[in-house]
C-alpha cells in the first residue's frame, strides 16, 4: 500500500476526535440519598449549593460533584472536621470525556479513623481550566497535581512548583491525555526525535538540583536556547498558559512538521 | 580496544589484500573478540526479564563468553536494548552508546525496541535505529531467551566475517555524530509511518542474511 493512501486512511487517527455540537455536560448518575453517607449529609448541611450532585457508583462508591471554586474549603473541612477526618488524599486525577464536555478533577479521599471513603469531582469547562491547589492541605497532592497539569493542562492555583512531571520539560505539543490530542502527537516523528535528542540537563533537573550539583545556572542557558533558529515557534518552555485550546485545527495537520500550527 | 577514530592504523579503503598473514590475523582477532563480548544491558521493560533469564544459569550467556554483564558502558562491547524506549529516554540511550568504546555492536531486543511495537503513540521512539545504529534485531514480544541468544550468536557470526583489510574493521564512528539521531529526518519520516519500521529495517541496518540457507556456517542448535 502506498504511504499516501495509508496516511489518508489514518487522518482521523492523527487529528483526534472532533468537538461535537451536541455534547452533554454536567454530572452524571442518579441522585443518591444523602443520608446513605454521613459525610455527604453533613456536607450538604454545611456547604449547601456548593454540593451539586451526589451519586453512588459500583455499589458503594459515593461520588460528590462540588463547585470548583469551593474545593479548598470543602477539602479543608473534610480534613480538619473531627467528625470527618479524611486525613488521606489517595489520588488526584482528571477525566476527559471528549466532545467538548468539561473536564472533571477527581479527588479520592480516605478517612483512616472512620474507615470511609469519598470521591469528590469538580467539573471545569474547557475555557477555564483552573482550580485551587490542594497542596496547602495535603502534601500528597503535589506530584499528583503536577501529573494532572502535565497530561490534562489543568492549572492549580497556589501550587508551589507547577511543572511537567512525566513529559520532558521541552515538550511543546500540549497535554497528551486530552481527548483532542492526536494519538501520535502533533509534531512529525523526525521533529519529535530532534527535540528529544536536544534535551538538556535543564529538561531533567530543576534549577536547585543543578545548583546543588554545582552545574551551571539555568537562566541564561534556557533563554539562549529559546532564541535558537531551529526551535519551532521559538517555544522552548511550554509551561506558559495553554497554547492548545480545544479545536486548534492547525496544529494537527496529519502529524507533519508545521511550525505555523504551533502557536 | 578503546581506539578513537583518528589514530586507527587502517589499511586504505579497498586497497587491502587478504594474504595468509592477514587472514590468520583476522581469525585470531575475530576469535578473541567474538568469544569475549561483554553485554551492556539496557533493559526498560518486560524484555529485560527475558534478558535476565538469558543471562541466568539455565540459559547462561556466559557459555558464549558473555561472562560479565558490563553495567558500565565504558567496559561493554554489545548494547542490548531490551524494551520500549520513550523519547525522554532517547538521549540517554544515545549517550550510553556514545560512551561505549569501539568496536561495539548493538542488539535491539523485542518488537518495541525494534519498531515501537504496539506503542505507535506520541511518547515512543519508533525503533531505536532512529537513535543508534543496530546490528541485530530480535523479534518477539518478548523474545524467549533462546531468541536473544540466537541474536547474540548472529553478532558473533558478524564478527567472524570481519577483516582488518576492510576500512570498517574498527567500526569507528564519526565523533561529530555524537549525541545526534542515527538517521536523517527524511529517513525517520519514512520508517516511522504506521508499520513502517517493522517492514523497512533492511534499508536501515544494511542487509544481514538471516535465512538458514544463506547462513551455512551457523551453529546448529
Amino acid at each position: 500500500m502506498a504511504d499516501k493512501d495509508l496516511n489518508e486512511g489514518l487522518r482521523d487517527l492523527e487529528s483526534g476526535p472532533r468537538t461535537s455540537e451536541t455534547a452533554g455536560e454536567g454530572p452524571r448518575g442518579e441522585a443518591a440519598d444523602a443520608a446513605s453517607h454521613p459525610t455527604v449529609a453533613a456536607m450538604r448541611a454545611k456547604f449547601g449549593d456548593a454540593v451539586r450532585h451526589h451519586t453512588v457508583v459500583a455499589g458503594d462508591e459515593h461520588v460528590v460533584y462540588i463547585a470548583p471554586e469551593r474545593v479548598r474549603d470543602i477539602l479543608g473541612w473534610l480534613k480538619d472536621d473531627p467528625a470527618q477526618d479524611y486525613a488521606f488524599l489517595m489520588d488526584v486525577t482528571a477525566v476527559d470525556y471528549g466532545g467538548g464536555r468539561p473536564l472533571e478533577v477527581v479527588y479520592q479521599m480516605w478517612s483512616l479513623t472512620h474507615k470511609r471513603q469519598l470521591r469528590l469531582k469538580a467539573t471545569l469547562p474547557l475555557s477555564a481550566l483552573e482550580i485551587d491547589s490542594a497542596v496547602p492541605l495535603y502534601n500528597s497532592a503535589n506530584w499528583l497535581e503536577r501529573e494532572v497539569y502535565d497530561l490534562f493542562g489543568i492549572r492549580f492555583r497556589g501550587h508551589p512548583d507547577l511543572r511537567r512531571i512525566m513529559m520532558p520539560e521541552n515538550y511543546a505539543e500540549g497535554h497528551p491525555l486530552r481527548k483532542d490530542f492526536p494519538l501520535r502527537g502533533r509534531f512529525s516523528r523526525a521533529e519529535q526525535t530532534r527535540r528529544a535528542m536536544e534535551m538538556e540537563l535543564e529538561d531533567y533537573y530543576i534549577p536547585t538540583e543543578l545548583a546543588t550539583a554545582g552545574m551551571r545556572a539555568t537562566g541564561e542557558h534556557a533563554s539562549a536556547d529559546a532564541a535558537g533558529p531551529s526551535t519551532p515557534g521559538g517555544m522552548r518552555r511550554p509551561n506558559d498558559p495553554d497554547n492548545w485550546a480545544l479545536g486548534t485545527e492547525g496544529g494537527a495537520e496529519g502529524g507533519a512538521s508545521s511550525p505555523e500550527g504551533v502557536e | 580496544m578503546g581506539l578513537s577514530g583518528r589514530e586507527l592504523p587502517t589499511l586504505p579503503a579497498g586497497g587491502g589484500h587478504a594474504s595468509f598473514f592477514t587472514t590468520r590475523l583476522d581469525a585470531l582477532i575475530n576469535w578473541s573478540r567474538l568469544n569475549s563480548l561483554w553485554p551492556m544491558p539496557f533493559g526498560t521493560a518486560c524484555c529485560a526479564i527475558e534478558m535476565m533469564a538469558a543471562a541466568a544459569s539455565k540459559y547462561d550467556t556466559a557459555r558464549f563468553g558473555m561472562e560479565r554483564q558490563a553495567f558500565s558502558p565504558r567496559q561493554a562491547d554489545v548494547l542490548i536494548c531490551a524494551g520500549r524506549v520513550p523519547y525522554k529516554m532517547a538521549p540517554v540511550l544515545r549517550r550510553i552508546w556514545d560512551q561505549m568504546p569501539q568496536p561495539k555492536w548493538c542488539v535491539s531486543m523485542g518488537a518495541c525496541a525494534s519498531s515501537g511495537g504496539v506503542f505507535d503513540v506520541y511518547s515512543m521512539v519508533q525503533g531505536i535505529d532512529t537513535i543508534i545504529p543496530v546490528d541485530v534485531y530480535v523479534p518477539g514480544c518478548p523474545p524467549r531467551p533462546e531468541g536473544l541468544i540466537y541474536g547474540l550468536l548472529m553478532i558473533q557470526e558478524k564478527i567472524r566475517g570481519e577483516s582488518i583489510t576492510r576500512a570498517d574493521f574498527h567500526r569507528a564512528e564519526d565523533p561529530a555524530r555524537t549525541g545526534r539521531p542515527n538517521l536523517s529526518p527524511e529517513v525517520i519520516e519514512e520508517v516511522t509511518v504506521p508499520f513502517g519500521n517493522s517492514t523497512r529495517q533492511n534499508r536501515v541496518s544494511g542487509m544481514v542474511p538471516s535465512h538458514a540457507l544463506l547462513r551455512p556456517r551457523d551453529r546448529k542448535p
